[in-house]
């Protein structure tokens, strides 16, 4: 209820509310009796709202004038107006500006907002320039400089003289690290050192097994004949000349070439004829199959049965063997005898012959000398070319990159336009792999372990 | 039966292989340091001959290591390292997770680490081993120097190998031992003589860099460790052969404080004897003598020359390269620190510009494009100027590492550059036989049409002629030509030599028998073949140039 009141009792006393009642009865009406004795009293029912006034007005003249308007002199108030000032000193002006605004730009308007614009002075912090000790800290010091001053050295700083400055040594790891930048190089072919070594030295580097192991001969062989570093075709030049810029677009043609044919390939084979495709007709046909039509068929199939019938026991009749007699078994020896003798005289017939037949024996001799000398030839030739091809070594095939060329409206005509073209790094990752010193690798994908589970938020359940 | 039986697989070709996993699972390796191992060892998978029989009758692919090769890496002491490094790691962790971080500084300061010159010096037994495998190395680190410096890969390994490949270059400035430069889209090729061997070698461009995610780049970075440390041991050898000190000093620009260096190992040079190899030719010896002395031309080929590079050309590039040849170079001073005179410097000879016209123009030197740089060192020659100017359109960058044999192509540039280096001058030839083909053409274009129709009324009246002797001949009329009284014709002894000398080839050939004239056939059906086609590529190429004339004249008009 008081609060009521007293909510009530501060609206009024804004300046622009009306009362129901009139004002002049208000003011004239019976006033009801303050005590003022309190504090709490007084600050409620006192107004010092025109004191207050004054006051604001008093410090707003401080902050944008620095002082009262009524102690400031006429000078600095006012100024007499005698038109415009003369041509010399309106050039001055605007020179000093074109200076300013080449030397130091304008500022910024945020620097301005947050620039302190009264002219009264912030009250400095006490607390800042206070120290808890200073007093002993200048006692001390002065000492300090009496001593000096006398040249007296005292204990402490005798010690402290005397002691051995640190010395901040840099991390063990990172200096014997291989990639240090400044590491130390030393002559490592250098020192020939005694090729004639005592054979007792390496009796006892061999027991001791300290004896280095040597390394296999084969092993300084280079796995591929191809070079290290393959010059591109002058095609690949930043400013070709036309013929061999042709060429090397040639070449990237036909490789694309080939691949399209090989996709075409695939497609050919793959493709469906539109005739096969099941329309409706042959769809019911083949449900229909078989159901339609019996008694035609019935026909059809005894006759086919009385066929098969007949053949099996032709067959049938054949599996049941009779046992060989005496005299088959005496015809069947002379008749091999008989062969044999045949074969025989056949034989010695063709030994005799073989005499009248040498020059066509000869000549056949040597065509097949020559084809075996072209076959191996051949095979050679393709070691050769094999030596040269990247060898399969793992999972994965090499897979040469793709030519490295610019097409002709690419070309630029400076070097400063030029655009490089392919990437080094993938190009010498490339010639690794081409040269049989690393297998050809894939970047490893992400397999997820577990599977993962999606839930829906609580938010989601309820609308859905 | 009785005897041993013998079992499958148990000898032969399988008992000298080992698949990749039981290898690793012998050296008591993870996969990764495995092959960290290889690539450091110089171990190589094999590819057998009868992989079947290898693979212990199955075909799937597998990759296959040599037995005894993998028995000499178990003797390796590395092996030991890379497994304290694992045992590290392992600690490293648990302090992490323990959170005692005294523990993990004592261990970091501690981290195991090895070093790779025993390995070096087993692989390379000899200095000449080592400059024949140099030409990976160079192109590793230099691809690794021109990387950012993001975390990618460790920082300290890309700063290594900028300094070892400031080293590099400074060695091959001292010894002039560039001989060829190669601008493609790719990079930059250079091709140096060191110690008799012929180095290659690839620099990629600095601006270009999109990392392709499909490389490796633990194997990359493993390759160049091993590398860097092959590198840095030739570079001391061949700073020590050059009597030159080695670390060098303020080498962060190739800037000219190399020039006292320079100049003391000029003066070591002594001139090389002449030791008469015995057996060799007198030709032999002058051949070597002329090559000689072409080498050492070619080696002062900028001598006396100032060059001054503006922004926008390949600094680091032009500075090498003029440095090579003997030339003095400069940059502004903003771009890079090491630049020893300025743009005002009135003794500059050649100014090298990349833009389509130059800002101030001095009087006394020339302004040119970067391409006559290099042109001028594959041709071995100073080049003419004029070719080269701003906005004039370039001459093909023709490729030094083409070897043209007698018959094939040759681009007509080439030929010029063949004939400028023998010491004609055929330039103001052709400046006149140009300015009289354009003479020509621009009458021909007016007159192409009547001269087509000439051509044809000329062929009719051939054949009308051909056609009206023919019938007076028929009819008995003596045809009406005159006998002449002849002349003399001087005759040429060259041409009488000429001919002397074909008629005996003529003969000859008459006198071969039917295999031989068989074979020669053929060998001469394959000669003509290359010359038809030489041709026919000169006249395509006369073809391109005459419709790029008329073009021009076209737009000119």
């Amino acid at each position: 209820m008081a609060a009521a009141r007293r909510l009530k009792r501060v609206v009024a006393s804004q300046p622009g509310f009306l009362n129901f009642k009139s004002s002049s009865e208000s003011l004239s009406g019976r006033r009801k009796r303050v005590n003022k004795n309190k504090k709490k009293s007084w600050n409620k029912h006192s107004d010092i709202n025109d004191v207050e006034e004054f006051l604001e007005d008093v410090r707003l003249q401080e902050r944008t004038t620095g002082g009262l308007l009524a102690e400031k002199s006429d000078d600095s108030l006012f100024f007499l107006d005698v038109g415009q000032p003369k041509r010399a000193e309106r050039k001055a002006e605007p020179i000093e500006g074109k200076k300013r605004k080449g030397k130091t730009p304008r500022p910024l308007r945020i620097d301005l907002i947050l620039q302190q614009d009264s002219l009264i002075p912030a009250p400095k912090d006490v607390l800042a320039y206070q120290q808890p000790n200073a007093k002993k800290l200048r006692r001390i010091s002065q000492k300090a400089e009496q001593l000096a001053a006398k040249g007296v050295v005292t204990r402490r700083q005798k010690r402290l003289l005397s002691r051995r400055p640190v010395t901040k040594e840099a991390k063990k790891s990172d200096t014997e690290a291989n990639n240090n930048p400044n590491r130390d190089y030393y002559d490592i072919w250098g020192q020939e050192q005694s090729t004639v070594k005592d054979s007792a030295e390496d009796w006892y580097l061999q027991q001791t097994g300290k004896k280095r192991v040597k390394r296999p001969e084969k092993l300084s062989d280079r796995p591929s004949v191809l070079p290290a570093v393959e010059v591109i075709a002058p095609g690949g030049s930043y400013n070709p000349d036309f013929f061999s810029h042709q060429a090397l677009l040639k070449e990237a043609h036909e490789v694309e070439v080939k691949k399209q044919k090989e996709e075409d390939k695939l497609e050919r084979q793959l493709a469906v004829n539109k005739d096969d495709t099941a329309t409706e007709e042959t769809v019911i046909r083949e449900q229909v199959e078989g159901l339609v039509e019996e008694e035609e068929e019935e026909e059809e199939d005894e006759e086919e049965a009385a066929h098969d019938e007949e053949d099996e026991d032709a067959e049938g009749g054949s599996s049941l063997a009779k046992k060989k007699t005496e005299r088959q078994r005496k015809r069947e020896k002379a008749d091999k005898i008989k062969e044999l003798r045949r074969l025989d005289s056949k034989r010695q017939m063709d030994h005799r012959q073989q005499l009248f037949q040498l020059r066509s024996i000869k000549a056949s001799i040597k065509q097949q000398e020559q084809s075996t000398e072209d076959k191996q030839k051949i095979r050679k030739a393709n070691q050769e070319a094999e030596k040269s091809q990247p060898r399969r070594l793992g999972k994965l095939k090499f897979q040469a990159q793709d030519l490295e060329v610019q097409l002709s409206d690419e070309l630029a005509g400076s070097l400063r336009q030029l655009k490089p073209e392919g990437s080094v790094l993938k190009d010498r990752f490339k010639s690794l792999q081409k040269r049989n010193l690393i297998e050809p690798r894939e970047r490893a994908k992400f397999k997820r372990r577990h599977k993962l589970k999606y839930v829906e938020k609580r938010a989601f359940r309820a609308i859905t | 039966m009785g005897g041993l039986q013998k079992k499958k697989y148990e000898r032969g070709s399988v008992t000298n292989y080992i698949t990749r996993n039981k290898a690793r699972k012998k050296l008591r390796l993870s996969l990764p340091d495995f092959r960290r191992l290889c690539i450091l060892k110089g171990i190589y998978p094999h590819e057998p001959k009868h992989k079947k029989k290898v693979n212990k009758g199955s075909t799937a692919p597998r990759t296959f290591y040599l037995i005894k090769d993998i028995r000499f890496l178990l003797h390796e002491p590395i092996v030991g390292k890379f497994r304290d490094y694992k045992v590290f790691v392992r600690k490293l962790k648990k302090a992490y997770g323990k959170t005692e971080w005294s523990a993990v500084e004592r261990l970091r300061e501690n981290k195991p680490t090895y070093k790779l010159d025993h390995i070096i010096k087993e692989r390379y037994p000899s200095f000449i081993d080592a400059l024949r495998d140099i030409d990976d190395a160079l192109c590793m680190c230099f691809l690794f120097s021109t990387f950012a410096r993001t975390g990618k890969c460790h920082v300290q390994t890309i700063q290594l190998c900028r300094r070892l490949t400031v080293e590099w270059m400074n060695y091959v400035v001292a010894a002039r031992a560039l001989r060829k430069v190669f601008i493609s889209i790719k990079g930059i090729y250079y091709q140096a003589e060191v110690m008799g061997q012929l180095i290659t070698w690839l620099v990629p461009y600095q601006f270009s860099h999109d990392h392709p995610t499909d490389v490796d780049y633990r194997v990359m970075a493993t390759f160049t460790e091993l590398y860097t440390t092959l590198l840095g041991f030739i570079n001391f050898r061949l700073y020590h052969s050059l009597n030159l000190l080695y670390p060098p000093k303020k080498l962060s620009a190739l800037s000219a404080s190399l020039a006292r260096m320079v100049s003391s190992a000029e003066e070591e040079e002594a001139q090389l004897d002449q030791f008469p190899v015995e057996g060799e030719d007198m030709e032999k010896l002058e051949a070597r003598e002329r090559e000689q002395k072409e080498q050492e031309a070619q080696k002062k080929l900028f001598d006396g020359l100032k060059f001054f590079l503006n922004r926008e050309v390949p600094r680091e590039s032009l500075a090498f390269v003029i440095r090579c040849f003997g030339g003095e170079v400069s940059w502004d001073k903003s771009v890079c620190i090491g630049s020893t005179y300025e743009v005002t410097e009135e003794t500059i000879t050649h100014h090298i510009v990349d833009r389509p016209n130059a800002s101030t123009q001095y009087i006394n030197r020339y302004y040119i494009q970067p391409q006559w740089v290099y042109d001028c060192i594959n041709a071995k020659i100073v080049l003419p100027v004029e070719d080269y100017f701003l906005g004039v359109t370039l001459p093909p960058h023709l490729s030094p590492f083409v070897e043209e044999k007698e018959g094939d192509y040759m681009p007509p540039e080439k030929v010029k550059i063949m004939a400028l280096q023998r010491g004609e001058k055929p330039e103001q030839e052709d400046e006149e036989e140009e300015d009289e083909d354009e003479d020509e053409e621009e009458e021909e274009d007016d007159n192409d049409d009547e001269e087509e129709d000439e051509e044809e009324d000329e062929e009719e009246s051939e054949e009308k002629n051909l056609k009206k002797m023919e019938k007076q001949r028929s009819q008995g009329k003596s045809l009406q030509v005159k006998v002449t009284p002849g002349k003399m014709k001087v005759e040429n002894p060259e041409r009488l030599e000429q001919e002397e000398k074909a008629e005996e080839k003529r003969l000859a050939i008459m006198m071969m028998k039917k295999k031989e004239k068989y074979l020669y056939d053929k060998i001469m059906f394959g000669k003509k073949r290359k010359i038809r086609e030489a041709n026919k590529l000169t006249a395509k190429r006369k073809a391109h140039d005459d419709a790029e004339k008329a073009n021009k004249k076209k737009t000119r008009k």
